[in-house]
């Protein structure tokens, strides 16, 4: 078949809704913008772990220090499903970590924001996860089985996730003078870098249109983010709280929450590695593997010394 | 900063959710042997309660055929060798991951995927996949507690846990009766 032929079939593939999997023809552009978003999702969970990895010791019970606790072991675990499918595509896990240790790759911007208070706690799960979970939901129809399969079962811990931090916003909002107020501290600070975590608006997002071609994503940024404010808003505002848009209202002819401009100059600088935390959270990721070092090599001297004793 | 020592061999999982259910594909671990593949695929892919076994084999020891091979090149050619058992895995849904099938005996891994695409229903399979049963490693009976026990106590790794809905409509209904 020539060239053009088996790409016609592949999208015939895809408009057909099948899915596209390793050993499968698949064009070279696809199997790029897969490994780039694939790997950048991976490191993201990694990241991830960082702003609420602070706080586990500092949890104020262990109701809370277990949920965290249990929270941050799976976005561990979910790095670990994302460089698994971007290795059914090639991409090694080596090439990946490297890339994310050099500061070669990129991860959400919203991990490079600090985590001040343990509203944060509450506050994180609540917009982080739950943007998280709209881009993860609408990756789990994605045409590349493997990619696909992981966000299912991605989707299914992030709701647990959002559920915890939603539940800590609501009881935070319903207590002390102080509670409230740390509260609206931690939605102030969150809420425009969590709107930020959908990426650029569509006429700006150059990747979008092929991407959408190849079922790759099936909806689009400024989609996904209209569909968080219109989640988030109301909800936000009968706990008595406010959004720090003074812009935000509701549409009356789609019910649609409008919200004011976007920072995108802000959106840029901590994409490109100046935000408020980004040199902190390299240094600690590159700390963590090299702390780990020791025990990659205890368990390489096992797993020599019983081939060893197995082939003697 | 040391590379080279995060690439240890691919491990393909799979897990099993109840005494009678197939053994399912869950992903690949890292590992540099199988116990710690295990050991891996347990805190990778068993966080949560509904497993009673897990399975790991080498990714490349593993030999796969999709539909769209098996169209355009054909019945892949057996080849000599000693005669043996191969587990077969199988994804016949567009959604789903591959599932255990059977076995079935060849004398290599082309033969064994030309004995799985005969013995098993050509029509609705999308991937097949063979595994030499030799190199297949397996939880052991013994192990279930202590591998899987743990997490059937941890509730609260589950959204039902959180009762935000109530808490939410029962904020609604407390402002409603203020008005
Ligand atoms: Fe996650
Ligand atoms: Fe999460």
């Amino acid at each position: 078949m020539t060239e053009n032929g088996r790409l016609a079939e592949f999208e015939a593939r895809i408009r057909r809704g099948e899915k596209i999997e390793p050993g499968d023809w698949m064009p070279e552009d696809y199997r790029r913008q897969l490994i780039r978003m694939i790997s950048q999702h991976a490191h993201s969970e990694i990241m991830g772990m960082l702003p609420e990895g602070t706080w586990i010791a500092r949890a104020p019970n262990l109701r809370r220090k277990m949920v965290l606790l249990a929270k941050v072991q799976d976005e561990a675990g979910h790095g670990q499903y994302l460089y698994h499918a971007a290795e059914t595509l090639g991409a090694t896990r080596e090439e990946m970590i490297e890339a994310l240790l050099s500061g070669k790759a990129k991860y959400s911007q919203v991990f490079n924001y600090p985590s001040l208070s343990w509203a944060d706690m509450g506050v994180i799960g609540w917009f982080v996860d739950g943007a998280a979970i709209l881009n993860q939901t609408m990756l789990a129809r994605c045409s590349y089985g493997p990619y696909s399969r992981a966000m299912v079962r991605i989707s299914a811990e992030e709701s647990f996730h959002m559920k915890q931090g939603k539940e800590q916003v609501i009881l935070l909002s319903q207590g002390t003078a102080a509670q409230v107020a740390m509260v609206q501290d931690a939605v102030n600070r969150w809420w425009w870098p969590s709107m930020m975590m959908f990426g650029p608006h569509d006429q700006e997002s150059p990747n979008s249109p092929v991407l959408i071609k190849w079922a790759i994503k099936t909806r689009t940024n400024d989609e996904l983010r209209q569909d968080f404010v219109n989640q988030i808003a109301p909800e936000v505002m009968e706990l008595g709280l406010t959004l720090p848009d003074p812009d935000l209202h509701i549409e009356k002819a789609t019910g649609n929450w409008i919200h004011g401009p976007i920072d995108w100059d802000e959106f840029w600088r901590v994409v490109r590695g100046d935000g408020p935390c980004n040199a902190e959270r390299m240094a600690a990721r590159r700390k963590a593997h090299d702390d780990g070092l020791w025990v990659r090599q205890a368990l390489e001297a096992y797993a020599r010394r019983e081939a060893g004793v197995a082939a003697a | 900063m040391t590379s080279g020592d995060t690439q240890w061999p691919r491990y393909q999982v799979f897990h099993q959710e109840g005494p009678h259910r197939p053994h399912v594909n869950s992903g690949t671990v890292h590992a540099a042997d199988p116990e710690m593949a295990l050991q891996n695929a347990r805190d990778v892919f068993v966080r949560r309660p509904d497993c009673v076994s897990l399975w790991v084999a080498r990714a490349a020891d593993i030999q796969s055929l999709t539909a769209e091979e098996l169209e355009s090149a054909g019945v892949p050619e057996p080849t000599d060798g000693s005669l043996g058992t191969y587990q077969v895995f199988l994804k016949k849904s567009q959604v789903g991951s591959h599932e255990h099938a059977g076995s079935v005996q060849a004398t290599s891994a082309a033969g064994a995927l030309a004995a799985a695409t005969d013995e098993f229903e050509k029509e609705d399979v999308l991937v097949w996949w063979v595994v030499p049963e030799a190199l297949m490693v397996r939880t052991e009976p013994d192990e279930i507690d202590s591998l899987f026990h743990p997490a059937a106590g941890k509730l609260y790794r589950h959204p039902a846990f959180y009762h935000t809905v109530t808490l939410m409509r029962r904020l609604r209904e407390a402002e409603g009766e203020n008005k």
